[in-house]
C-alpha cells in the first residue's frame, strides 16, 4: 500500500513537469509579455525597456526562459504581478484563507447534509420523505451552481435579507475578535451551501443507494435474527459499510472545489483564488495566473492521487499496479 | 413450382415468432417510461422553436434600442426588453440556439474522440494502450475549467469565438469518455465471437466498427446523454463567467449574466429568470432521459 502511495507519488512529478511546460507555453502565447512585472510601466522610453528586457532575459532563447521560470517557481519565487506591483505569493497568501474557509465548509456541509438525508432515505426508501429527498436530489443534479447561486442571492439576500450577497467580512471588523469570525462566516455560508449543492444531491443518492442494497444482505438478516434492535443495525452495521465508499468521494471534492469556487466565488464576489484567477486572466497578470494554474492543477493531481489510494485502502480487492 | 412456394408457406408458418432483439426491447422500456418522454417531448419541443427562431419572431436581436429599455413584459414583448432594450423572447430563443448547438457539437466530438481513442487503446492493447491511457491520464489531469478559461483567453479574437469554444470543450474533454470505451472494449473483446471474426480475416477497424461498437452502444449513448448535460452546464457558466461565447451573441448563459448587476437581479427579473429557468428545465429533462435510457439499456431493470 505504501510502496504503492509512493510510488503514484513519484509519478506525479513527470505530470506536474509536463503541465508547467503545458502552461508556459500557454503564457507566452498569451497577447502581451508574460514577464513584464519588473518594467515600469509608466517609463516608454523604449531604450529603458529593451535594457529592461535584456536584464530580465527576455530575449533568451524559449528553453532557457522556461528553465529560470521552473527552478525559481521550485524555490518558492512566483514572480512579481503587474496589477498589485507585489509578490506573486503575497498576493495568493492575501486570499488562500478566504477560499480554504470557503472549501471546508463545502465540504462539511456536504458530508453532514448527505449523512443526515442519506440514512434517513435510506432507511425508509419509497416513502413520501424518501421521495421528497428524491425530488431535492434530482434538482441539486439539474441546477447548475451559477443558476443556484444567482437563486439563492435573490431570495436569501435581498428577499429575505438573512446573509450578505458579496464580500468576505462586514466592514469596520477588527480581526481576533468573535464578531470578525462570526461576519466572515455569516458571508461564507451561503456560497458554501451553493458550493455543495450539486455534490450534496448526489452523495445522498450514493449513501441511500448504498443503504439500501447493503439492508438486502445476510449479515443485515442475522443482526435482526439475534434481536439487535433497528436502529443499532442501521446506524452501526449498515453505516460502516455504507461510509466506506463515500470516504473515496475525498479525493474528487478537492477537485470539484476549484471549479466550484472560480464560478461560485465571481458570483458573490467573494475575495478568494477563484476570483483572484479570473481577474488575472482580465487584467492578464501573467504571473499570478501562471502560479495559479499551477496550483490548481497540483490540487487536481493531490486529488486524483488521494482518490486513487482511498479506492485502494477501501477495496483491498483493487490491484494495485 | 408450384410445390416450392407452398413448402415456403409452411415453414414461416411453423416458425417461432421472432423475438424482440436487444435494442427494440430497449425502445419499448424506454417509450413506456413517462418521464424520459415527457422529458424527450420537451428538449425537441425547445429544440424546433429555437432553431425555427427566425421564422418565429421578427425582432432583431443585435439592434440596441435606446428608447425601450428594461421594458415589463406585455403583449408586445412577452418577456419584456433586457438593459439595452432588446426583446428577452427573441433572445431566448436565438440563445437556445447557440446553448444547444454548442452542447450537440461538444458531445458529438466528445463521444467522437473518447469512442475512437478507447476503442483503438482497448481493441489493440499493450503499448499502444498504454501510450494513449498515458495521455488520456494527461489530459484528465488538468484543471478543466481553468484551461478552457486560460485558452479560451489565448485564442479570443483570433479566430471566430464559437467554434473556438467547442474545439477547447471538446479537446479537453474527451478523457472520461475514452477511459470508459476502452473498459468495456476489454471485457467484450474476450468473447469467441471476436476471436471467430479476427481468425476469418477481418481487419482491426472492421471488428471494432462492426463487431465491437455495436455492443457497447448501450454504454456510448448513456455517457452521450450525460456529457450533453454537461455541456450545456459548462457552455452556460463560461458565457455567465464572460469567457465563453462572443458577447454579443446571445446564449442562455450570456443572457444570465446580466444578473451580475444588482439592479438587475432584484428587481428586474424577467430578464434573468427566463434563461435560468429554461437551462434549468433542459439539464433536467436531459437527466431524466439518461436515466431512462440506462434503465432500458439495464436488461435486469424490472421497469
Amino acid at each position: 500500500m505504501l510502496k504503492f502511495a509512493f510510488r503514484r507519488f513519484l509519478g506525479m512529478i513527470p505530470m506536474l513537469l509536463l503541465i508547467s511546460i503545458v502552461i508556459f507555453t500557454l503564457a507566452r502565447l498569451m497577447p502581451g509579455d508574460s514577464f513584464s512585472g519588473e518594467i515600469d510601466p509608466t517609463n516608454t522610453n523604449p531604450e529603458y525597456i529593451a535594457e529592461m528586457r535584456e536584464k530580465l532575459g527576455y530575449n533568451d532563447p524559449l528553453p532557457q526562459q522556461y528553465f529560470r521560470w521552473i527552478t525559481n517557481f521550485i524555490q518558492g519565487d512566483f514572480g512579481k504581478s503587474t496589477r498589485f506591483k507585489i509578490s506573486v505569493s503575497e498576493v495568493i497568501k492575501e486570499r488562500l484563507p478566504n477560499t480554504l474557509l470557503l472549501g471546508f465548509t463545502s465540504i462539511l456541509i456536504t458530508y453532514v447534509l448527505a449523512f443526515l438525508m442519506g440514512m434517513y432515505a435510506g432507511r425508509k426508501p419509497y416513502t413520501l420523505g424518501d421521495n421528497l429527498i428524491g425530488t431535492f436530489n434530482y434538482l441539486g443534479l439539474s441546477i447548475p451552481s451559477f443558476v443556484a447561486g444567482v437563486f439563492a442571492i435573490y431570495f436569501f439576500s435581498y428577499k429575505l435579507g438573512w446573509f450578505p450577497s458579496n464580500g468576505s467580512i462586514g466592514i469596520g471588523m477588527k480581526e481576533g475578535t468573535i464578531e470578525y469570525w462570526l461576519s466572515r462566516f455569516h458571508h461564507v455560508i451561503l456560497p458554501a451551501f451553493v458550493l455543495a449543492f450539486l455534490n450534496i444531491a448526489s452523495y445522498t443518492q450514493f449513501l441511500r443507494n448504498d443503504i439500501i442494497e447493503n439492508s438486502r444482505k445476510d449479515f443485515v438478516r442475522t443482526a435482526r435474527a439475534k434481536g439487535t434492535p433497528e436502529s443499532k443495525i442501521y446506524n452501526v452495521h449498515i453505516l460502516r459499510n455504507s461510509i466506506i465508499p463515500l470516504v473515496t468521494f475525498l479525493g474528487f471534492d478537492l477537485v470539484s472545489i476549484i471549479s466550484g469556487a472560480i464560478i461560485t466565488e465571481t458570483i458573490f464576489t467573494y475575495p478568494g483564488l477563484g476570483q483572484l484567477f479570473l481577474q488575472s486572466v482580465g487584467t492578464r497578470d501573467y504571473p499570478v495566473l501562471m502560479t495559479l494554474t499551477m496550483l490548481f492543477s497540483l490540487i487536481t493531481l493531490i486529488g486524483n492521487l488521494v482518490a486513487d489510494i482511498l479506492y485502494g485502502v477501501v477495496d483491498p480487492r483493487i490491484r494495485l499496479d | 413450382m408450384q410445390i416450392v412456394t407452398q413448402k415456403d408457406a409452411n415453414i414461416t408458418q411453423v416458425s417461432p415468432k421472432k423475438s424482440l432483439s436487444p435494442l427494440a426491447m430497449a425502445r419499448k422500456k424506454f417509450l413506456r417510461n413517462k418521464l424520459a418522454m415527457i422529458s424527450l417531448i420537451f428538449l425537441v419541443i425547445v429544440a424546433i422553436v429555437s432553431f425555427l427562431a427566425p421564422y418565429i419572431t421578427t425582432a432583431d436581436i443585435t439592434k440596441v434600442n435606446i428608447g425601450q429599455m428594461s421594458l415589463k413584459p406585455s403583449s408586445e414583448h412577452w418577456l419584456g426588453t433586457d438593459k439595452s432594450g432588446r426583446d428577452v423572447f427573441t433572445r431566448l430563443l436565438y440563445g437556445g440556439r447557440i446553448s444547444l448547438l454548442v452542447g450537440i457539437s461538444c458531445t458529438f466530438f466528445v463521444v467522437f474522440i473518447g469512442t475512437l481513442i478507447g476503442s483503438i487503446a482497448g481493441y489493440f492493447g499493450g503499448i499502444i494502450d498504454s501510450l494513449l491511457m498515458r495521455f488520456t491520464d494527461f489530459i484528465l489531469n488538468f484543471p478543466f475549467l481553468v484551461f478552457v478559461i486560460v485558452i479560451n483567453a489565448i485564442l479570443f479574437g483570433k479566430v471566430s469565438g464559437l467554434w473556438v469554444l467547442i474545439a477547447v470543450i471538446s479537446l479537453l474533454y474527451w478523457g472520461g469518455v475514452a477511459r470508459i470505451v476502452r473498459s468495456k472494449i476489454l471485457s467484450e473483446k474476450e468473447n469467441e465471437y471476436i476471436t471467430a471474426a479476427i481468425s476469418i480475416g477481418c481487419s482491426p477497424a472492421k471488428v471494432i466498427i462492426k463487431h465491437l461498437l455495436p455492443n457497447i452502444l448501450s454504454t456510448i449513448i448513456v455517457q452521450a446523454t450525460i456529457t450533453f448535460a454537461t455541456m450545456i452546464v459548462i457552455e452556460s457558466a463560461l458565457s455567465y463567467l464572460g469567457f465563453g461565447v462572443p458577447q454579443e451573441v446571445p446564449s442562455w448563459g450570456n443572457m444570465l449574466n446580466s444578473a451580475n448587476e444588482p439592479d438587475v437581479l432584484q428587481y428586474k427579473l424577467w430578464i434573468w429568470v427566463p434563461p435560468a429557468l429554461l437551462i434549468t428545465l433542459t439539464i433536467l429533462s436531459i437527466n431524466f432521459i439518461g436515466e431512462g435510457l440506462k434503465d432500458a439499456f439495464n436488461p435486469k431493470s424490472k421497469r
